[in-house]
């Protein structure tokens, strides 16, 4: 058993290693969420700043960095099945500024813009650096593992250690001590977004945004994606929680059981939906 | 100690020196300790050293000039009949005395003289010392004003002597390796610097028969010292620079006379910042009435931090997640239990107490390091390189530092200082 625990991403990350866990192989997964860092970080020079500067400037970019390339081919990967709801490029200071304003040609590595903007990758970026160390310690071999960034963003390799798969509980954003959903992991990722509970009010949290009308999310929410890939995991919860209801449907998938809404405010206009519930 | 025990114990700080500087980017951020450590001092034709002022400072610095292998006290100087007889009772029996210096410099015999005096004489000596041909060691800071400053590098380029400023802290093998550290990027982009010099004492001293309290309470004085600024915060300034790799930019300020107001001149409060580029901040207090954070450099990057007077470094190892805590204990006893994920993800902001890691190498003797450098200096007429550079910096940012505090105004970097 192994534990590496660092901060990075602006969170805490812990990697749990467990079995004849190489210290070494847990650092190099702890490099590869570095390295994903660096790549896409707006809080100091970094590819996505370059890559921010020319688009501001109204400049085409070419992406030599590959994680970048790699992200944004994830994002745009992620944008039909996200309905659009997840847009790194939206903002509520530039009207118009989006997705849809990108031309992303991914054989050039070239991202042009038709209106200056900017990318904000966000918490996508701890699944995708997630989803790297990941690959990491598979690579090596590890056999179960449970890689954590901060306490929103998780991901399990292989089985739990005494058997099974990972068994997690989501405990209720308003009351700690009650639950809100429980549910099994093996090799997946889980993503929460929500707009109550520890931390959201925090005033360097960035507010929720509709990417259609740049508007903030006010609804009482917080909800959970799970899936094969953390990116995917992390656009999901998102997309969830800035969705409205008829969206929301779309997004919800009730026969895989891997995403969920929960809605806490008592307004009748929030119905509950399948898997979809109102808790006061 | 023996001879033997000394030369080992010299070694193995010799040693400790040149490790901490070898290795990339050392060679151009502490060339001076480089070159000192590497040099091989003979025993016989020391330096022969003519030291003023043989006060308690002066005196330290004797004890450190007799244990060089290239250095030697050849005549001491005091104004003061006291201060003078406890130099003299440190150096060899028939090393000559003076009361005046320029008698000291006119009976010649001397290489280079060390200046230990208070910080409105540094300048006038060290002129008169190159004038008549010698090398100078000075204590810091170099000058009461940031001309006279100016004016002794300009007088040792002119005459081809060598000056260098007493910053033991360059050659000191803790602050080596924490640049080497910081060089290595291991506690990533050094962005800020919090460093303060925090005492609980007057700072004033009992007057001797003989004296006055402006001659040995000099440092309360303006007229001979900027006080906490020239006298302890041109150390740290050093550092600060050194680590930041750049001079100021500009510097804000407030200094007060809070505490003792015993008729002194001097602030007993000083609170700066400096400023350098790209927003770096070097953040400056010392104060005379609370002594709980003492003297220290926090030196900030956003991947740890160290803390060279503790001789430690703290990585930003952010606390343990209480709830993976739990999930380990549960399968070290067996136990399968559910994990709860999604509480709050900010940290807390909190002091760490986390006790760090040694930074190495506690013991030192780097006075006595910097003589044996000077020495070599003096004997190939070449100054330790980027040395006065570094001093020259650190005096000026501590005088520059005092006018924003006097003028309660920002004070930008002067455009007009000597290129060294």
């Amino acid at each position: 058993m192994y534990v590496e625990r660092f901060a990075a991403m602006g969170t805490r990350f812990e990697l749990h290693l467990f079995g004849n866990a190489d210290p070494a192989v847990a650092r190099a997964a702890r490099r590869a969420i570095e390295r994903a860092d660096d790549a896409l970080t707006i809080h100091r020079p970094s590819p996505v700043t370059a890559l921010n500067d020319c688009l501001l400037a109204g400049r085409p970019c070419q992406v030599d960095d590959p994680l970048l390339l790699d992200a944004l081919v994830e994002i745009e990967a992620a944008q039909g099945l996200a309905l659009g709801l997840f847009d790194p490029a939206a903002d509520v200071a530039r009207p118009g500024a989006g997705w849809g304003a990108v031309v992303f040609d991914r054989q050039a590595a070239r991202v042009a813009a038709s209106l200056p903007l900017a990318f904000d990758f966000g918490g996508f970026g701890k699944g995708f650096a997630l989803d790297r160390a990941g690959d990491v310690l598979r690579d090596a071999g590890v056999a179960s593992a449970f890689l954590c960034a901060g306490e929103s963003s998780i991901a399990v390799i292989g089985a739990h250690p005494l058997g099974g798969g990972w068994p997690i509980t989501i405990p209720h954003p308003l009351d700690p001590e009650r639950t809100l959903v429980e549910f099994e992991l093996r090799d997946e990722a889980l993503s929460i977004s929500s707009t109550v509970g520890a931390g959201t009010d925090a005033p360097e949290r960035s507010p929720m945004l509709r990417p259609s009308d740049g508007s903030q999310v006010t609804a009482a929410r917080t909800t959970v994606a799970i899936d094969r890939s953390g990116a995917r995991g992390e656009v999901m919860s998102t997309a969830l929680l800035v969705a409205t209801d008829a969206q929301a449907e779309c997004l919800l998938d009730p026969a895989q059981g891997r995403r969920f809404r929960f809605n806490f405010s008592p307004e009748p206009v929030m119905p509950a939906h399948a898997y979809e519930v109102v808790l006061q | 100690m023996t001879d033997k025990d000394f030369d080992l114990t010299r070694r193995a700080f010799l040693d400790h020196v040149l490790i901490a500087t070898a290795g990339a980017g050392m060679s151009a951020a502490a060339p001076w300790a480089a070159s000192a450590a590497a040099a091989e001092p003979l025993q016989r034709d020391r330096v022969r050293l003519g030291v003023i002022g043989t006060g308690d400072r002066g005196r330290t610095l004797i004890r450190n000039i007799l244990k060089t292998r290239n250095c030697a006290v050849a005549a001491v100087c005091d104004t003061f009949e006291p201060h003078l007889a406890k130099g003299r009772a440190l150096v060899a029996a028939g090393t000559p005395a003076f009361a005046d210096h320029r008698a000291m410099l006119d009976a010649g015999g001397l290489d280079a003289v060390v200046i230990a005096t208070p910080l409105d004489s540094h300048a006038p000596l060290a002129l008169d010392a190159f004038g008549a041909g010698l090398h100078v060691w000075c204590e810091k800071a170099m000058a009461r004003t940031i001309a006279d400053c100016s004016a002794m590098v300009k007088q040792s380029q002119d005459s081809r002597k060598v000056l260098q400023i007493g910053h033991q802290r360059m050659f000191h093998p803790t602050y080596l390796a924490a640049l080497k550290r910081v060089k290595a990027g291991e506690i990533g982009p050094v962005t800020q610097i919090r460093a303060s010099w925090h005492r609980n004492t007057s700072w004033r001293r009992p007057i001797p028969p003989g004296s006055t309290d402006r001659k040995i309470n000099w440092r309360l004085y303006r007229d001979a010292s900027a006080g906490l600024m020239t006298e302890l915060a041109t150390h740290q300034l050093q550092i600060g620079s050194w680590f930041l790799d750049a001079a100021p930019t500009r510097v804000i300020g407030s200094g007060s006379i809070c505490f003792w107001k015993d008729g002194r001149e001097v602030y007993d409060h000083v609170a700066l910042v400096y400023e350098y580029s790209d927003g770096r901040k070097f953040v400056y207090t010392s104060l005379l009435n609370n002594a709980r954070y003492g003297c220290e450099e926090q030196i900030q990057g956003s991947k740890g931090t160290i803390e060279p007077e503790l001789g430690r470094i703290y990585p930003e190892v952010p606390p343990k997640v209480l709830a993976l805590q739990r999930m380990q204990e549960d399968v070290k006893r067996g136990h399968k239990r559910t994990i709860p994920i999604g509480g709050a993800t900010w940290f807390p902001e909190l002091p760490v107490t986390t006790p760090g890691e040694l930074l190495g190498w506690g013991e030192y003797d780097e006075t006595m390091l910097q003589f044996e450098g000077f020495g070599e200096a003096v004997r190939s007429g070449k100054p330790l390189p980027g040395m006065l550079a570094q001093a020259y910096q650190a005096s000026v940012a501590s005088l520059l530092g005092e006018q924003a505090m006097d003028r309660g105004e920002a004070m930008t970097w002067p455009g007009d200082l000597v290129r060294v």
